[in-house]
């Protein structure tokens, strides 16, 4: 049912391309959903090879899929095509970024390499680097990262990234295993 | 057919109304119930045990729709269950929050399922610091009742011997976690407690009702009812008795009356054919929870009550109160800092509480009067929420929320007003809703009293926080604005004075000897606990007071 129930929920969404493939157990049901060029509903098609790789430097593919995989760029679209308050934002933001790039570098966002975006939105994204003026470039930032964080995180993808425990029913109430530890002075060492 | 008389009309199907109805039916009274919208079909409208995304808004809901909406509760799990269509003001400067579930059933298909028993520390409570008046009952009296629901509804916690919290009959609690155990550690060190929450969710088998799966999905309904809400627990047993007739869609206009302003039934507008419909019977409850209940019997004018029905006192509608909700503060653990992920979520933030303990053996101990109580929550949520604040990017940035899963802790207070001249509902004198009904108007601010419970509970928390080695990341800034709880209670006070009060002891009206108020209307004020159970204790006391006066012939059976 399950599965059933994700691809016609999928098949509804306008233009996904990689949704059902962001949901690992569609089976044959995904084999409905063909995987083309997305086409976004709201950004220009600049703006959103600048959000797309956005959200490929905030949640990066590294020993585990990132935001890319996950499709997240389509998500922030479709949430962005469908709340007026939101668009402002972005549009701004994405113009913000381009000027940005070009007064730092001589070249808009995407002109720039991998290794020169991520030195560029440094300031942006880190409290640590950050540098009077660019106040309206850190929110633009925030706001990225804060939909990336929901797009991603809210696929099985990043489900699985997390172990989310939403992922799994349960027999009976899960009791903390520490015994005779309740401070947790004494743990393993950290997993991750 | 239509002139047909029941014996009771009952107005709302939800805690009270859904308590009322099953024990008259259960005593062979005739019933007609009406709800103001639709049965929902758990098959359809509860959308549990779904992914994310499984949802076009990820459970979101459409960001168009949640700009509009009348309350928070709305997401694409719930969104058919709340009421959108009518609306509600508020005077210029106050805000509040009102979101309604008029589906069978109403708000108890999602509650919160905390459920501790007021004590006579909250009906003695004038008695002990001087402010308003006692409850017109004690804990002697209304402790059966609390017993017989708590047997109906299975609530897990355990025996704990507080003063503010008599103990009841209890399923075995939700386990710990570790995040438990290690604010616990805090707690003790500060000297508040933390304790098993009281909790109205199956952790066994109970009474025919399944034991919970531990989805920690229960406020977007459950599938199984494996915690209580009347159209599992109460609506089927009224319904195989036969006694039951309920008009779904059926938005309560005003109470009619006879010549000698006593009640006769009722007037409703079918939601479907947007008529007008009158219906008939020897007794009327009300139960259509707070607002909506003094909203519709300040609507019932007549040459008797020009002011509304059962209103001699002037008291309908006054004295609102509510809890004050807020996250006064939220850290993490560094302790459980890369430590596997762990099923926190499983109940649905209701395992442990910090049970009231300020004022207790000297009312006037602390700047304020009377307590609050605080919830505690974290842990592995279904979304890391705190990842959207976190700094950085990259896979530094990917690592530190994975880090961090496990780690997030905060403490929401729940804390009580005083009953209030200022805190009120009207009437709008000018709005009406789609079907031409006055809507409430809701006068209310915060108190002194509980900004100070506030301040208080940020600093106790940031100092348990402190206290079991997390980093206190912060303490609250503003509080939910009020109405967020959904513990509205007091618009139609119990007191024995008529002059004073709305309802006598047992929730009849002074005026109206057949007009019965079975929600928490009757409540003095809100306590430091929460209402349903309590709303069930007293629905039904009043019900069987209601059954009495059929017997004694005061109401004649139809």
């Amino acid at each position: 049912m399950r599965i059933l129930g994700t691809a016609a929920a999928a098949a509804q969404f306008p233009g996904f391309s990689r949704w059902g493939f962001a949901c690992g157990y569609m089976g044959n049901a995904a084999l409905q959903i063909k995987p083309a060029e997305y086409r976004p509903q709201f950004f220009t098609p600049a703006e959103y090879a600048s959000v797309e790789r956005l959200t490929e430097i905030i949640i990066p593919s590294d020993a585990t899929p990132g935001a890319k995989e996950a499709g997240v760029a389509e998500f922030i679209d479709f949430m962005v095509f469908s709340d007026p308050d939101a668009q402002y934002g972005f549009r701004t933001g994405l113009t913000w970024l381009d000027a940005f790039a070009e007064e730092s570098t001589g070249k808009r966002f995407m002109a720039l390499t991998l290794g020169q975006q991520t030195s560029l939105l440094e300031p942006l994204g880190f409290k640590s680097k950050a540098r009077p003026g660019l106040e309206a470039g850190r929110r633009f930032f925030s706001l990225m990262r804060e939909y990336t964080v929901t797009g991603f995180y809210t696929t099985e993808i990043g489900y699985k990234e997390l172990d989310n425990p939403a992922l799994k029913f349960y027999a009976e109430s899960p009791e903390c295993p520490h015994t005779g530890d309740p401070e947790h002075k004494h743990l393993p060492p950290p997993k991750y | 057919m239509a002139n047909q008389i029941h014996d009771v009309i009952v107005i709302g199907t939800g805690a009270g109304g859904g308590m009322a109805i099953k024990t008259l039916c259960d005593a062979g009274l005739k019933v007609c119930a009406l709800n103001a919208s639709r049965r929902l079909d758990p098959e359809k409208d509860f959308r549990f045990h779904r992914m994310p995304w499984d949802m076009k808004f990820r459970g979101l809901d459409d960001p168009k729709r949640r700009g509009e909406s009348f309350g928070y509760m709305d997401n694409e799990y719930t969104k058919a269950a709340w009421d959108h269509e009518i609306p509600f003001t508020t005077p210029p400067g106050m805000k509040w929050m009102w979101p309604r579930c008029n589906a069978v059933g109403g708000k108890t298909n999602f509650w919160g399922r905390s459920s501790a028993r007021f004590g006579d520390i909250d009906f003695k409570a004038a008695s002990l610091d001087g402010y308003d008046v006692d409850w017109p009952l004690t804990y002697d009296e209304i402790s059966p009742f609390y017993t017989r629901v708590e047997k109906m509804i299975g609530v897990a916690s355990t025996v704990q011997n507080r003063p503010s919290n008599p103990d009841g009959s209890y399923l075995p609690p939700f386990n710990f976690r570790c995040l438990d155990f290690i604010l616990q550690s805090g707690c003790n060190k500060v000297g508040v407690p933390y304790l098993p929450d009281r909790c109205a969710q199956l952790t066994q088998p109970h009474e025919g009702h399944p034991a919970c799966h531990f989805c920690g999905e229960c406020t977007t309904g459950c599938d199984v009812g494996a915690f209580f809400s009347t159209p599992y627990f109460l609506l089927p047993k009224a319904e195989a008795t036969k006694n039951l007739e309920l008009r779904t869609d059926a938005l309560v206009k005003n109470v009619l009356v006879d010549e000698n302003g006593q009640a006769t039934g009722v007037a409703y507008i079918d939601r479907q054919t947007k008529q007008e419909v009158e219906v008939y019977g020897r007794a009327v409850v009300v139960a259509a929870s707070c607002i909506e209940s003094a909203r519709i019997m300040l609507n019932s004018k007549s040459r008797h009550w020009p002011n509304g029905i059962a209103n001699t006192s002037g008291q309908l509608g006054r004295n609102l109160c509510d809890h004050l909700y807020g996250e006064s503060a939220r850290g993490y653990l560094p302790q459980l800092l890369g430590q596997p992920s762990f099923p926190d979520h499983v109940g649905d933030s209701t395992i442990a509480w910090m049970p009231r303990w300020q004022n207790l053996k000297d009312p006037h101990e602390e700047k304020f009067i009377r307590g609050y109580s605080v919830y505690p929550d974290g842990g592995c949520e279904e979304f890391p929420g705190f990842a959207t604040e976190l700094d950085g990017f990259g896979s530094s940035f990917k690592r530190e929320v994975k880090r961090r899963y496990p780690t997030h802790v905060s403490f929401g207070v729940q804390a009580p007003t005083l009953r209030s001249d200022t805190n009120f509902v009207d009437l709008d004198p000018e709005v009406k809703d789609p079907y031409g009904i006055p809507v409430a108007r809701i006068h209310f601010e915060w108190d002194e009293n509980v900004l100070k419970m506030w301040e208080h509970s940020k600093q106790v928390c940031s100092d348990v926080l402190r206290a079991a080695g997390a980093e206190l990341e912060k303490t609250g800034d503003e509080p939910e604005i009020p109405g967020f709880s959904l513990h509205e209670t007091g618009t139609c006070r119990m007191g024995n004075d008529r002059n004073k009060f709305v309802t006598n002891r047992f929730g009849q009206t002074h005026d109206v000897p057949n007009l019965y108020v079975c929600d928490a209307s009757v409540f003095l004020n809100c306590t430091d606990k929460t209402t349903t159970i309590s709303i069930l204790a007293f629905s039904l006391r009043t019900s069987e007071h209601l059954i009495e006066n059929f017997r004694r012939g005061e109401h004649q059976a139809a």
